[in-house]
């Protein structure tokens, strides 16, 4: 083998650009063509959630410029955290109705098992990211959720990491930590998705590879 | 001051060990049909759709 090809190969460039590209198959990164049997409301619902976590993360970072105090002091303020939290409400509901059409599908055949676990890990994540939220109110409900909750947290034993009675400790794991581990998670989750395909109805066969793609 | 209390604390619906707020479990219900719809809805086609409704078994 020639010094050229041995250098190519020990190139972490080369390395990390073919396991990009092997991530998901040809033409699956944003396919226009789909399964018929994706032909249905009840594939929405994944793309709705996906949505609603984009206008969550826009509008928290609209909220990061005016400070967790904002929408006590400003209509400007007090709209965008309304809309925050409406678009929370919207993530929830859709990413529900989502899991309960892939229950009700056994969405974990065809080896996808690690696709429903990041989408069950990143549900308990967003669990997390909205109970910060709640403690990040600054007001008396944020206080007494803190109150109420610090010993249901000492009780499993992570007080001392995760202290409910800490605003500051808080508001960082709401704007920083979970959103990078719930947005991760999403990523991981769409390219799983990508790599194997949606789930089929179970009446339904799995496509061939060469069949994915027939319906626009 | 103990009348608005409970209009604060708003309306729950109890029924043994389950206890839950109105609008809580008003959101649920809507969340059910918004489900139920979501199965029963024919999903709208393009014209141009070549749609091969044999493929289910």
């Amino acid at each position: 083998m020639s010094s050229r090809q041995d250098a190519v190969d020990g190139n972490w460039t080369v390395a990390l650009r073919t396991r990009v590209e092997g991530l998901v198959p040809e033409g699956q990164a944003l396919p226009d063509r789909q399964p018929v049997y994706v032909a249905s409301w009840i594939y929405v619902f994944g793309v709705l959630t996906i949505a609603s976590f984009v206008v969550v993360l826009a509008s928290g970072v609209v909220l990061t410029v005016g400070g967790s105090l904002w929408w006590h002091q400003s209509t400007l303020g007090h709209f965008v955290n309304s809309m925050h939290l409406w678009s929370v409400e919207l993530f929830f509901a859709t990413m529900v109705i989502h899991l309960w059409g892939k229950f009700w599908m056994a969405a974990w055949r065809g080896n996808r098992g690690v696709t429903w676990m990041t989408g069950v890990v990143a549900f308990v994540a967003s669990i997390g990211a909205a109970f910060t939220g709640y403690l990040s109110e600054s007001d008396f409900t944020s206080q007494w959720i803190a109150a109420e909750g610090k010993d249901g947290i000492n009780a499993i034993g992570v007080g001392a990491f995760f202290n409910v009675l800490n605003p500051a400790q808080m508001l960082l794991w709401h704007v920083v930590l979970l959103p990078l581990v719930v947005g991760m998670l999403v990523v991981w989750h769409v390219i799983l998705v990508r790599r194997h395909g949606v789930v089929p109805p179970l009446d339904a066969d799995e496509p061939q590879p060469s069949r994915v793609g027939e319906v626009r | 001051m103990a009348q608005a209390l409970t209009v604060l604390s708003g309306r729950y619906i109890d029924w043994g060990v389950i206890s839950i707020s109105v609008t809580n479990a008003v959101i649920i219900l809507v969340m059910v049909v918004v489900f139920v719809l979501a199965l029963v809805v024919p999903f709208p086609h393009d014209r141009g759709d070549t749609t091969e409704p044999g493929r289910r078994r």
